[in-house]
């Protein structure tokens, strides 16, 4: 039985993802597939690190994309003094840093609340994290330098892609797999599922839940931190909580598209719902919808699969 | 056994307590007279004392009188069925728009403007809570959220309903020009708001919504149909939101599509936790005084004298240290007192509503299962 749904959501994401591209190249959309797959990549880094603290703990965190932010921030004030990669080493380890004092001041002493008390929990902490950072800097836009400086540029399909966002389709390809292989063949990888399923259970088999709950906000931490620096200098700038603001609904969605447990399919949702939205805003057909037609576009997308398929994709119902 | 309930009125809430351990007390004449002299304070802070104040500061006032209501808003989702709306500010900024279009586009009365700020506001919520109630809890709160987003980025960019960049124009209703006038009217809607809380509440539905929050499926089991119920208290919540809005955008006089973003709606949940969920003078006296903050900081120097010792840090403006205070009282809320303002404060109320001054009643109310037995 649970195989057969399995494979059911294996081929509704097929089919899904056949439809998509069949309507991209009969519309002449070439342009939008391979910009929806780039930009969904950064969507889908930081809806790893959202799935890696619900299926440990049952929480959404709010405060992913602070992560990311806040990495990003560090980076810009570190890469003028210091070599950029000791900058990014900083900034990712502020991030880890921020990860594991927001479990033990936030997560830890509201361990048996109900879970949406956790979820308003982080995002309070990101919208002090926005807050701070609009005290101590200013609410403008600053540049930021990137990972790789040569700005190689590739054109796939007619459109041309900078070095970085392949690099960050590659680091998002490679850490899904290294996590769904963490998460299925490693002992701490299964201690961590079992925390989360039974967390009793664990405890009496000798594993301490609570420090796994450290190791895990740490490890989502990294994630967010790595999506900030790896997307962020691609936009140009950044403002105060640009990863929460731009990419924190889009991650959601994709996390919710692709299971909410799922790792492959958070990426596989970061990639879908890039693509919509590329859609959305280069298609004529949505030229009429006021604003920016790809939040209306996400929207719908999330309403529809939480209506018709609350599981997502390659989630497991229940 | 509900009818009774209803009808035997605060007491009866306790529950045993009061009916076991002190069934008859009443206070003394000297109680009845200090009581008396409390709520003739709090009635002269509330109405005599904003009289006289300069413009700005009665607008402030007013501000924090909305907020209440808005607050109250969302303590009717998130205090009594449990579900979180972090799309607020959609809602609110919506039903200030529809006012905001219907006094200064279509030419019709104030009156008509706020009818239908309330109307848009529920029916935007029974159409969004029809699609999407099925599903609860954490996604419904994505699902909000998402809508937030939705109302800043497509519908407030709409031309004619937000009057572009500049926003709309809200003028103050014939007869309320004046601020301090307005200040009353907007006392005496969230008097009504109260009201229609605290009337709503004591009804079976009320407290079978409160039941559902404690445990949905037990509460289904006892027959409360738990969708439609949520949905009701939905749209009831929808509803105070645009009243708020409305009220907002005319003490401003102006509506600016800039002002409704996702920090807004974290204020608006912030406040209500702090002030106290099911508690309504809690809410009322969180969400006042997060409308004042920044007031408070100008008369008040001591807070900024107090940062201004942290090295490095610059000046906080008051609309920042709304968003740097907010999220550190939030958590010291959730981390230490989960009941909020109303936990800390309800010995007095229940003092200044003729009980025992009794300092150790922190107990939150807690509904019984079979008081909303059909």
């Amino acid at each position: 039985m649970d195989r057969l749904r399995e494979r059911q959501g294996q081929v509704i994401t097929a089919a899904v993802i056949t439809l998509l591209v069949l309507v991209l190249l009969a519309t002449g959309e070439k342009e939008s597939l391979v910009i929806g797959v780039i930009t969904g990549s950064a969507y889908g880094f930081l809806a790893l690190g959202l799935v890696l603290i619900y299926k440990s703990s049952g929480v959404f965190n709010f405060a992913q994309g602070e992560f990311g932010t806040v990495a990003v921030y560090t980076l810009y004030l570190l890469h003028f003094d210091v070599p950029y990669g000791f900058a990014l080493l900083g900034a990712l380890g502020v991030a880890v840093l921020m990860g594991v004092v927001v479990e033990r001041l936030v997560v830890r002493p509201l361990f048996d609340a109900p879970r949406v008390t956790l979820l308003v929990a982080t995002a309070g902490v990101a919208l002090l994290s926005i807050a701070v950072q609009i005290w101590f800097g200013e609410a403008t836009a600053r540049p930021v330098g990137r990972a790789l400086p040569t700005l190689d540029r590739f054109t796939v399909l007619g459109v041309q892609i900078s070095d970085q966002r392949l690099l960050l389709l590659g680091a998002l390809a490679i850490l899904a797999g290294l996590l769904a292989w963490f998460f299925n063949k490693t002992n701490l990888g299964l201690a961590i599922l079992g925390s989360s399923q039974e967390p009793t259970a664990t405890e009496l088999m000798g594993i301490s839940v609570k420090r796994l709950s450290t190791i895990v906000w740490a490890l989502a931490a990294l994630l967010g931190g790595l999506a900030g620096v790896l997307a962020v200098p691609e936009t140009g700038g950044f403002a105060p909580g640009v990863l929460t603001v731009a990419f924190l609904i889009p991650a959601f969605t994709a996390a919710v598209l692709g299971g909410m447990t799922s790792l492959p399919g958070a990426f596989l949702g970061g990639v879908i719902v890039g693509v919509v939205e590329a859609v959305a805003t280069s298609a004529p057909i949505f030229e009429d919808i006021p604003g920016s037609p790809g939040t209306l576009l996400v929207f719908v997308v999330l309403l529809i699969v939480l209506v018709a398929r609350p599981q997502g994709l390659l989630g497991k119902a229940g | 056994m509900a009818v009774e309930t209803a009808s035997r009125g605060p007491a009866a809430e306790t529950g045993e307590t009061v009916e076991g351990g002190e069934p008859s007390f009443r206070p003394s004449p000297i109680g009845w007279l200090a009581r008396g002299i409390v709520w003739a304070a709090i009635a002269w802070l509330v109405l005599i004392f904003p009289l006289g104040r300069e413009a700005f500061e009665l607008q402030r006032y007013s501000e924090a009188v909305i907020f209440g209501i808005i607050g109250l808003s969302l303590n009717v989702l998130l205090g009594y069925v449990g579900q979180i709306s972090l799309g607020h500010q959609a809602f609110v900024g919506i039903g200030a728009f529809t006012s905001a279009y219907i006094v200064t586009e279509q030419n019709l009365s104030f009156w008509v403007g706020v009818a239908a700020a309330v109307a848009v506001g529920g029916l935007q919520a029974l159409v969004l809570g029809g699609v999407s109630l099925r599903i609860t809890g954490l996604y419904f709160a994505m699902v909000t959220l998402a809508y937030g987003l939705v109302a800043e980025k497509n519908i407030f960019q709409i031309q004619e309903l937000t009057g572009g960049g500049l926003g709309q124009p809200a003028p103050k209703p014939k007869g309320f020009e004046s601020d301090f006038r307005y200040y009353y009217l907007c006392l005496v809607f969230l008097a009504i708001v109260l009201w229609v809380d605290w009337r709503m509440m004591r009804t079976k539905s009320g407290r079978a919504l409160l039941a559902l929050r404690e445990n949905p499926r037990v509460a289904s089991t006892f027959g409360v149909n738990v969708r439609l119920l949520t949905l009701f208290a939905f749209v009831v919540s929808g509803a105070f939101a645009g009243l708020g809005g409305a009220l907002l955008a005319h003490n401003d006089t102006r509506v600016s599509p800039e002002t409704w973003s996702f920090n807004l709606a974290l204020i608006f949940v912030i406040m209500t936790v702090v002030g106290g969920l099911r508690s309504r003078a809690g809410v009322v006296i969180g969400s006042a005084f997060f409308a004042l903050i920044g007031y408070l900081l100008d008369k008040f120097t001591i807070l900024q004298d107090g940062l201004n010792a942290i090295p490095g840090a610059p000046d906080l403006s008051p609309e920042i240290a709304r968003l740097v205070i907010g999220p550190v009282l939030l958590l010291l809320t959730l981390t230490l007192t989960p009941g909020g303002i109303g936990q800390q404060i309800r010995p007095i109320v229940r003092w200044l509503t003729g009980h025992r001054f009794d300092l150790k009643d922190r107990g939150l109310k807690e509904v019984q299962i079979s008081d909303v037995r059909a």
